[in-house]
């Protein structure tokens, strides 16, 4: 009954409901006080969805893994990633823009894809000058999601691969539709001049 | 954030932090009130008297209970507006894995931790949605499924409709398969799986199947869904009912004793459990099953003279008619007099084996209406198995030969021969057989 999987997974669901009850009381003094406290929010969230990558690597790493395939609307894929990222970039110093021109409903996994943007767009954060931009677009009958930023682009081509390179290069070679499987692509062609992190998806 | 301060939340969650927690979320974004349940029956009770605006259920509810079997019970007894919002609160990633299986899913789920803002942005979307399709829910709740199709149809030629492609195909789907028209179901699953292989598409077409009484062809399908997404369990539902009608009583008890055994507390496939049970002749496994729904179903309303009768049945086939008209006797007469016709017919046939003084005169009174009514399969089961006790060898035959000639012939057959068997006439139900296959031969061979 107990696989790894299964107590790995318990672990981590209740390490993600302490810290939601940290940020609902942070929350709680940020209305109450007046206060801004987004940055310590967002340090809470980050963790959470560390432990959350750390297990979906174990997950999409296993033979047979499924993604969680839903239709989901690419537009609100994007502005929830930016909502993630957006106030933590600026503190920083860096802007962060999106553009997406894909209208029709596309079948992903919501949260999975969501992790790997948001990796995507922190990683590019550490190294962008001023600017980070995201793009979803339909190219060919593929959905193209790209990640560019402004800075000196990847060192090596491929860079080394961390946990959230691992688990989105998995990610999307499990995305199969009518014959075709989703890949990553990762490249110094950005037009912003830096790396470029591109998931295609059928 | 204004515009949820008109709306009532009801926060279910089983542990008491996290219910602090979600009710600190629902009042930062302004909601105007916040109740909460801490538990199913709770939930349920609160639901039912002042449906809420909103609901944020937590997926682990404790007690073996979970969110999503609360989504299915509140639909199954219709307690869910179309305006009401159920949003699905999770920690884990698995419950992602359920909703994208199963066909019966929330507005909604979201990850634990969330900001108020991410929450506030997942609300507005299904507003934005409920906003969209509100006219044909309207039309589908009136049941007034020509016009719910022809809205679908001009909402899916729309800029906004391609942002909702697959819920329009799956909402079409949906109403031709409640309307009746099987065929158009499987078409427009169908042209949902040549996009992508959801295992709720497929288990639509396997249904549409059924439907159309094309067993083999839907059992191959559902045999698909089952073995890939075994986290669906309403397919393996659908499995056993498929099962069933092939005639196949004893794999459809086995799929489902095993599905019951991860749902302890899904109380209508205990009730599915016992019907294949008793076609599997079974009755130990029945009557206990049958039990279990009726002490412990606590659903106002759930429990149904139907599950007495099942109960009932089940105690006969066990020769237990003590317990039997123990549990017929306890139906009172104005809940017979109120039930169905073939309900009152079941009744009558299975008083009359567990209480003869009281149930003969009334079986026999309702005979002439038994020789010529048109009447469900269960009811002709219960009818052949009373007439056969009794020695009425005209009523059970010509029930046999209504049950040989009708849809339900495979899911019967079992459990006529079982009981023809029981009283020594093996030889007359295979001449009974072998007229009903003479009489088809010559209907299907065209005059002249």
């Amino acid at each position: 009954m107990h696989t790894l999987l299964d107590v790995l997974a318990s672990g981590v669901h209740d390490a993600k409901n302490q810290l939601f009850i940290a940020e609902s009381q942070i929350a709680t003094a940020e209305a109450r006080h007046g206060i801004e406290l987004g940055e310590t929010r967002y340090a809470i969230e980050a963790a959470a969805s560390r432990l959350s990558r750390t297990l979906a690597a174990y997950h999409v790493l296993r033979k047979g893994a499924t993604p969680a395939v839903t239709p989901v609307i690419v537009g609100d894929l994007c502005d929830e990633v930016v909502l993630d990222q957006k106030r933590h970039l600026a503190s920083e110093g860096i802007s962060l823009t999106a553009t997406c021109s894909v209208i029709d409903e596309w079948p992903l996994d919501r949260d999975l894809v969501a992790d790997m943007l948001n990796n995507a767009i922190q990683n590019a954060g550490r190294h962008a000058t001023y600017h980070v931009h995201l793009d979803a677009r339909l190219d060919d009958g593929w959905l193209v999601l790209s990640v560019e930023d402004d800075g000196p682009g990847f060192t090596t081509l491929p860079p080394p691969y961390g946990t959230g390179l691992m688990v989105a290069e998995r990610l999307a070679g499990l995305h199969v539709r009518q014959g075709r499987q989703g890949s990553l692509h990762l490249s110094n062609t950005a037009s912003l001049g830096g790396a470029r992190f591109e998931l295609r998806l059928p | 954030m204004s515009l949820y301060a008109q709306k009532r939340f009801l926060v279910i969650d089983d542990q008491p932090q996290a219910r602090d927690a979600l009710r600190t979320i629902a009042q930062t974004i302004g909601a105007f009130a916040v109740e909460f349940a801490s538990n199913y029956q709770d939930a349920l009770y609160r639901i039912r008297n002042n449906t809420p605006d909103v609901i944020l259920c937590d997926y682990v509810l404790g007690d073996g209970r979970s969110g999503q079997q609360l989504l299915e019970e509140l639909r199954r007894f219709n307690l869910l507006p179309d305006e009401c919002i159920f949003m699905m609160v999770t920690g884990e990633q698995s419950y992602e894995q359920v909703v994208s299986a199963v066909e019966l899913v929330p507005d909604d789920y979201i990850i634990k931790p969330f900001s108020p803002d991410k929450l506030v942005l997942r609300l507005d979307r299904i507003m934005a949605k409920k906003e969209f399709f509100k006219d044909y829910y309207r039309e589908k709740r009136s049941q007034e499924y020509a016009n719910a199709l022809a809205i679908l149809e001009q909402k899916q030629a729309s800029e906004t409709g391609r942002s909702y492609r697959f819920e329009i195909l799956r909402q079409q789907a949906e109403v031709k398969l409640i309307s009746g028209d099987a065929e158009g179901a499987e078409t427009a699953y169908r042209a949902i799986l040549d996009n992508y292989e959801f295992p709720w598409a497929r288990a639509g077409v396997a249904r549409s199947l059924h439907q159309q009484n094309k067993l083999t062809e839907a059992r191959a399908e559902i045999e698909r869904v089952v073995a890939d997404t075994p986290q669906f369990f309403d397919a393996a539902d659908l499995k056993a009912n498929i099962c069933m009608a092939q005639g196949e009583a004893d794999e459809a008890q086995r799929v489902l004793d095993e599905v019951a055994k991860k749902t302890p507390r899904n109380y209508q496939r205990k009730r599915l459990l016992a019907e294949a049970a008793t076609l599997n002749g079974d009755a130990d496994t029945a009557r206990s099953v049958l039990a279990d729904v009726i002490a412990n179903d606590t659903m106002p309303g759930a429990v149904t003279p139907a599950d007495r009768l099942a109960l009932a049945r089940s105690q006969v086939d066990a020769k237990d008619l003590i317990s039997a008209e123990k549990t017929l006797v306890g139906l009172k007469e104005s809940e017979v007099q109120n039930l169905d016709l073939d309900a009152q017919v079941s009744y009558a046939a299975l008083l009359a084996i567990s209480s003869p003084g009281r149930g003969k005169p009334r079986f026999a009174g309702l005979r002439p209406a038994l020789m010529s009514a048109e009447l469900s399969a269960a009811s002709r089961l219960d009818i052949l198995r009373s007439a056969l006790t009794l020695g009425d060898h005209e009523l059970a035959d010509h029930q046999a030969e209504a049950l040989l000639e009708g849809e339900e012939a495979k899911k019967s057959f079992g459990a006529m021969r079982k009981h023809y068997a029981l009283h020594g006439r093996e030889m007359d139900f295979r001449n009974i057989q072998k007229q009903v296959a003479l009489k088809r031969i010559k209907h299907d061979t065209p005059a002249g």
